[in-house]
């Protein structure tokens, strides 16, 4: 009785995981389907000819342009650092609220806190901007606004994750000293969590430098804005040299915060 | 003697403090540095709670729900959803091969392979998926195909790096108990890594899936199809209010697939 029940119970599964597959494929050709066969305007995009021609374009690097990106390249630079940086210091009562073990008032400011995080999450850095635009008007400003407001749903939610798993012998250690809440912050909480928020603020920076680099798209400033005009005037292969030095600016970041991270773990 | 006793425990050490408090300075110079370089206007951080406030209360508070509760802008939340997830999935299966080859520890050839594989990862990823999105739409023409094949792109990009770092830290035993009694290349991936990565990549699935789907609610606003076109059209036409529904539209689609992605996730801790 006992393998014939374990045959049937293997049969089932079998059969469920065939049915799963089933559903996933017929999805998948539904998507295929309405995406890309219907919606595509095959007759305007020709033959394989046609779009290779077309990708063609953008082969070809406009020397000339370089000289004119290094200043929009600083900007974006400084855009990400400055963007970080407002986002950390958004991010320390978000943090604060968000910890389930620290939080001041468990049922009111812990959900806040998680509505801070998914709402900064959730919207985009482009709609972001849009709307720090609408508030203060062109410029770096808004861009800033934008990337700090998008990397502190990041950095809260993996920072009060670590404050969230740290050891509590400190923090009764300390408490039993006759330390108050906020000696018990500076140090029993914080030098426990330095090296990973630290870790995760870089890593956040390095993502950042990345949205800096096209904020620009709806008028925030840094290499965006090169990028759309040249896009704009339809000059491809300065839309390649725009790409190649974004790659450029990414490469040091990358590099940087390799060293960073290295540097602090 | 008294005196002596006097002196103060601190926690960071006599040469650590003056270096901690070099960098603290030269920090706060380089601020100060970029703030002027930028020309940000302070003065307007002045009243800019206030203003954020007068914008959302005036321009964007009622959110024009009636404008999205629409059946033409249903089929475009569907046809994002589509989007998002024939991107993740084209994403996902660029990935296997990218993460296996782009793996220290298991790549055919450290010396050519590697290096090659771990540069088209690191250039799928550091183009942002907007840049994707516009040079697709230039090259194919609007529609859903160009935001599809941005969204694969960027997907793929991210994934594999996660993908490599997982394989990186993979047990070798069983890899070279597999190449011990002969398996090849395909074999060693097929029975010595892939089960160890089976879980990770579950979870990298659905994360993938998570961050896909928030691209694809905006890939649509330089015309990739989907519910970006809507928003760039009622930003452009500057109905604010409308605006303000979409964006409650996409925060409450975010906040669903969040949910049954939790749902997901959770079932793959259990399998671990």
């Amino acid at each position: 009785m006992k393998s014939e029940e374990i045959i049937i119970y293997r049969q089932k599964k079998r059969l469920r995981n065939i049915f799963i597959f089933l559903i996933l494929l017929i999805m998948v050709i539904w998507s295929v389907d309405v995406t890309i066969v219907e919606d595509t305007d095959w007759e305007r995009m020709g033959s394989l000819s046609d779009v290779l021609s077309s990708a063609g374009r953008f082969i070809g690097i406009d020397f000339s342009l370089f000289p004119d990106l290094i200043v929009p390249s600083i900007e974006t630079f400084m855009i990400s650092i400055l963007g970080t940086f407002v986002g950390v210091i958004i991010c320390i009562p978000a943090t604060w609220f968000g910890a389930k073990n620290i939080t001041p008032f468990k049922p009111l400011t812990y959900p806040l806190g998680r509505l801070l995080m998914t709402l900064s999450r959730s919207i985009h850095e482009i709609v972001w901007a849009l709307f720090f635009v609408a508030v203060f008007g062109l410029g770096a400003l808004s861009g800033i606004c934008a990337i700090a407001v998008r990397s502190v749903g990041f950095i809260a939610k993996m920072s009060s994750e670590a404050i969230e798993d740290i050891d509590v012998g400190p923090i009764e250690a300390i408490r039993s000293a006759g330390g108050n809440g906020f000696q018990i912050l500076i140090y029993a909480i914080i030098p426990q969590v330095i090296p990973q928020i630290l870790g995760v603020i870089i890593f956040e920076w390095e993502i950042n430098i990345r949205r800096s680099a096209i904020l620009g798209l709806v008028g925030a400033g840094g290499l965006g804005l090169v990028f759309f005009r040249q896009m704009n005037t339809f000059n491809f292969h300065g839309v390649t040299s725009v790409i190649i030095s974004i790659l450029g600016i990414i490469v040091i970041g990358e590099f940087v915060s390799h060293k960073m991270r290295k540097r602090v773990i | 003697m008294a005196e002596k006793q006097k002196k103060d425990w601190s926690r960071i050490k006599y040469p650590d403090s003056y270096i901690s408090l070099g960098i603290w300075i030269s920090i706060l110079l380089f601020l100060t540095y970029s703030i002027e370089y930028l020309e940000i206007p302070l003065d307007r951080l002045v009243g800019m709670l206030q203003r954020m406030g007068y914008t959302l209360a005036n321009r964007y508070y009622p959110p024009d729900l009636e404008y999205i509760a629409d059946l033409d802008y249903m089929e475009y939340v569907l046809e994002t959803i589509q989007m998002a997830y024939l991107g993740s999935l084209f994403g996902l299966i660029i990935t296997l091969p990218l993460g296996w080859l782009g793996a220290f520890n298991l790549t055919p050839s450290r010396r050519f392979v590697y290096p090659v594989a771990r540069l088209v990862t690191m250039g799928f990823r550091a183009v942002h998926e907007m840049i994707w999105a516009i040079i697709f739409v230039s090259i194919l023409g609007f529609g859903m195909l160009p935001g599809v094949l941005a969204l694969t792109f960027f997907c793929a990009g991210f994934a594999s790096k996660l993908l490599a770092e997982e394989i990186e830290s993979v047990d070798m035993g069983p890899v070279e108990a597999m190449r011990a009694t002969g398996a090849n290349l395909f074999q060693v991936m097929i029975f010595g890594v892939l089960p160890q990565v089976r879980v990770a990549l579950t979870g990298i699935a659905i994360y993938t899936w998570d961050v896909a789907f928030r691209a694809a609610t905006v890939v649509g606003f330089f015309g990739a199809g989907g519910m970006g076109w809507y928003l760039k059209r009622n930003v452009l036409q500057i109905e604010t209010e409308r605006v303000s529904a979409i964006l409650v539209s996409i925060i409450i689609l975010v906040l669903i697939s969040e949910f049954f992605s939790a749902i997901a996730r959770e079932r793959v801790m259990k399998m671990k």
